[in-house]
Parts: structure tokens; C-alpha cells; sequence
């Protein structure tokens, strides 16, 4: 018993000496410091996604200003907050509210002001295409995203900085994307039970909503049952995704997007809010320079042909930054 | 490279837990209504290999030809609701069929140029499966209705 007690408060070896640096770990892993610029370019594909989603991909809360509000059905969000029904004022001035400040967001300037009157009316608009009686179940992890970017503060798309609060909001973003297929495992068994995988629920989708060009996977049904074992394979495996190394990390991640072209192909539906967060796990500054020495050269061929010099020149220094700044 | 300070920190983690409690919490005891901590459950109910699938749909009568029922499409942009939400409600619906009267009024707003609606009644298709295939046989019973006189 003593010599329990003692190994569990002394020594190097000890339980509190393993779990602090178990913390000490974890708190390093969540605050790795990380590219500013690779923030403010996922916050400007994020503030860009806004705009497309409010004006054309999700767009059942604008039309609920329309339906009678007797199909009401208040969430839990709602009750708190006392939100109403949708009037047709309400939805106009969210949507074109939203596209306003995400447009503002969009310059860099106020980060955590604008950041946050988007994450509010986006919410806001999302709550009201979700209180007529049907949640889409592939937003929530949007939220963090509008939520937790803003906490960065200024960035600038060639900020060479790297920054634990980068860091950390990336971090946040990677695990809740990662969540909701982990998760959306668990809602499997949860509420199809272990059986899930043997069910007929994807021939059920195509029934319902599939694509002419996904009939013909009706005429061989073993492909959707096959299709159920793999997908709930990846959901359960999917944090796996932190521990594989910068190529691989890559290379799963292009074969979710993968996925998620094939099930876009086959029953039109894609988590296209989702998509946006699994950007979180790439590059995408490398990506931003690239294209922007792509357009200086561009310019400047059209400048004469000493351009391609000049595209050069405006490219290198940046990837030797980037490529470079991974010890601090 | 810029660090963060204690109090920066614990106030990060501090909403990081908060944030994962809630989704686990909504995963394993919520439901939809949690929203945004609802469960993640796109396609998660199992369908029986065999059995049959339904699929809910409008017809209306128009003043343009009454007596007639033609299809109408169940969407955001033609009623206000999509087929989920009106499938989500059926019982409402068969207890108070004069709820079906509010799709009519929405559609005269958003299609200020369409005919009138004069009747609308949900439909439920019902597609038989057997062993994972479609049979083709399609059977249709009509759930509620609404008349505008």
C-alpha cells in the first residue's frame, strides 16, 4: 500500500510523472506552432464557402420564410435563445447579412469582430433550414471552424510567421472533422446497431435519390452492401489520420475527397461545409504561393516575356520560407 | 514564432473540452435537436434487406383542372418545405389534414405565376426490396388530404 502510494505521487517512473508528461505532450501536440499564413488562407475559403453556402448550396432556411409557421418546431438552441419563426425579413437580412460580413472578413481586417458576426448568422441562418423538422447532419463541424479561426487574430495570406494560436485553431478544426466521421460511426450503432453494415441502407439512398448513373448499382447489390463494411471501416479508423506522416496524411485525405465525389456522383449529396474543414490538414499556403507566382508569371508574360523571372523570384522566396520555417 | 501565455492557453483547452464533451454528449445520449451537438447520423438507420422503402410525395388539383391530381414537386422552392420535413410530421399531418393548406398558400407566394392549388394530398410510395433489389413493384396509399372549398 505505501509503496503504491509513493509510486503514484514520486519518481520519474511514477503514475502523476507519466500523466503530466502525457499533458505536457497532448498540450504540445494541440499548440504546435503552425503557419499563420495557412490560417488566413483557410479563413478566406472559409468566408468564401459562406457566401456560396447562403446563396446557392443551403438554401432551405431562406425558403422557410415562406412556409407557414405552423411547421415551426423550435430546437433546443432555439428555446434557449427565444429565436422565432422565419419571416421573410428575418431570412433576407441573414442571408444577405452573412454575405456582407463574410465579404468584409474576407479583406483580413477586425478578425475576431467580423469572424464572429459571420459564425453568428451563418448559425443563425443554419438554425433556421434546420427547425422545420430536419437536421442536416453534416454542419456542426463548421461551427468550430467559424468559431475558433477568429481566435488567431490578424493574418496575412504572407505572413511568415508560425504561431501556437495557428496552432491551435488548425488543431481544432483537424479533430472536429475527424470527429464527425469517428462519430458518425457511433451514430451507426447507435441507432442501426452493429447490423448497420449489413443492412440495406445504401440501396435504400439510391432507391430514394440516387443518380442515373448510380441505378445501375440496384442491379448489383453486393457493391452497396461492400460499400457499407468499407465506409464504416474508415469512420471507425479515421483519427488514425494524426499519426501517419505529412505524404500519407495527403494521401487520406484525397481519398475522402474521394469518397465524397463518389457519393456526390451516386445519391447527390456531399457535406460540402465538411469538405472545407478537411483543407485543414494540407499546405494550403504552399498552395497560395504557388498560385500567386503562377499569376504573377502570368502577368508578366503578358508583360513582355521577362515576366517568368519575375514569378520565379516572387515564388522562391516564399517556399523557402514555408519549406523552411518548420524549425523555428 | 509567436507563443501563447498561460491564461491563453487554459482558456483554449478550457473551450476545446467544452466543445468535445458536448459533441460526445450529443452523440452518445442527444438528437437532433441539439443542434450543433446533434449525433452525426447521415444514413445511420438500417434498412432490412428485404422489405419495402417509401418515399413521400405531393399531388395537388389545380384551378386550371380540377378533379385531375398531378404530381407536385416536394421542395424548399416550390412549397417552403422539403419531403423530409413534410415525412417527419405525417402524424400531425393525418390528425389535422387543414395543415396542408399552408403549402398551398406558400406555393402561391413563391410561384406567383403557377396555377392554383385547389386540393393537395400526400402520397407515400411504397418501393418492395427483396434481397437488396427492387422488385419494381410499387404500391401507393394516400395519407391525408386538403380541399380548398
Amino acid at each position: 500500500m505505501g509503496r503504491a502510494v509513493s509510486g503514484v505521487n514520486g519518481g520519474p517512473g511514477s503514475v502523476t510523472g507519466l500523466a503530466d508528461r502525457s499533458i505536457g505532450q497532448l498540450g504540445r501536440w494541440l499548440f504546435t506552432p503552425m503557419p499563420v499564413s495557412r490560417v488566413a488562407t483557410l479563413r478566406l475559403l472559409v468566408f468564401a464557402f459562406v457566401i456560396v453556402d447562403v446563396v446557392l448550396l443551403h438554401t432551405s432556411g431562406w425558403y422557410h420564410g415562406y412556409a407557414d409557421p405552423v411547421w415551426y418546431e423550435p430546437l433546443v438552441m432555439g428555446k434557449v435563445l427565444h429565436l422565432p419563426a422565419a419571416t421573410v425579413l428575418l431570412v433576407q437580412a441573414l442571408k444577405w447579412g452573412c454575405v456582407l460580413a463574410a465579404l468584409a472578413a474576407m479583406t483580413g481586417r477586425a478578425p475576431r469582430l467580423l469572424g464572429w458576426t459571420v459564425a453568428i448568422g451563418w448559425v443563425w441562418y443554419q438554425y433556421i433550414a434546420f427547425s422545420y423538422g430536419k437536421v442536416d447532419h453534416d454542419r456542426a463541424d463548421f461551427v468550430v471552424a467559424l468559431a475558433l479561426l477568429p481566435t488567431v487574430g490578424l493574418a496575412h495570406l504572407s505572413d511568415q510567421r508560425r504561431s501556437e494560436a495557428a496552432g491551435f485553431a488548425l488543431r481544432a478544426v483537424q479533430l472536429s472533422a475527424i470527429a464527425t466521421y469517428f462519430l458518425s460511426s457511433w451514430a451507426k450503432v447507435r441507432f442501426g446497431g452493429w447490423d448497420w453494415v449489413n443492412s440495406a441502407t445504401m440501396v435504400r439512398a439510391v432507391v430514394r435519390r440516387g443518380s442515373p448513373m448510380a441505378q445501375w448499382l440496384l442491379e448489383v447489390p453486393w457493391t452497396l452492401h461492400w460499400f457499407q463494411w468499407v465506409l464504416m471501416g474508415a469512420e471507425l479508423t479515421s483519427p488514425v489520420i494524426f499519426v501517419l506522416s505529412e505524404k500519407w496524411r495527403r494521401r487520406v485525405v484525397g481519398g475522402w475527397f474521394v469518397f465524397h465525389a463518389m457519393t456526390y456522383a451516386a445519391i447527390t449529396i456531399a457535406f460540402w461545409p465538411h469538405l472545407v474543414m478537411m483543407l485543414a490538414f494540407l499546405p494550403l499556403e504552399r498552395y497560395a504561393a504557388w498560385l500567386r507566382s503562377r499569376l504573377v508569371r502570368l502577368r508578366g508574360g503578358d508583360d513582355g516575356g521577362e515576366g517568368g523571372g519575375a514569378g520565379d523570384a516572387a515564388a522562391s522566396p516564399d517556399s523557402r520560407v514555408f519549406e523552411g520555417s518548420a524549425t523555428p | 514564432m509567436d507563443r501563447l501565455g498561460r491564461v491563453a492557453k487554459t482558456w483554449r483547452i478550457a473551450v476545446l473540452l467544452a466543445l468535445t464533451v458536448m459533441f460526445c454528449a450529443g452523440s452518445l445520449v442527444g438528437n437532433d435537436h441539439w443542434w450543433p451537438f446533434s449525433p452525426w447520423r447521415m444514413f445511420s438507420t438500417s434498412q432490412a434487406a428485404t422489405g419495402s422503402v417509401w418515399s413521400t410525395g405531393i399531388e395537388v388539383q389545380t384551378a386550371d383542372a380540377p378533379g385531375e391530381w398531378v404530381r407536385a414537386p416536394l421542395t424548399p422552392e416550390n412549397v417552403g418545405l422539403n419531403r423530409a420535413e413534410v415525412e417527419g410530421r405525417i402524424t400531425q399531418i393525418e390528425a389535422d389534414p387543414s395543415r396542408l393548406g399552408t403549402l398551398a398558400r406558400s406555393h402561391a407566394e413563391l410561384r406567383p405565376t403557377a396555377a392554383e392549388w385547389t386540393a393537395l394530398r400526400v402520397v407515400r410510395r411504397l418501393i418492395v426490396v427483396v434481397d437488396r433489389k427492387p422488385t419494381g413493384e410499387v404500391r401507393t396509399e394516400v395519407l391525408a388530404q386538403w380541399d380548398a372549398r
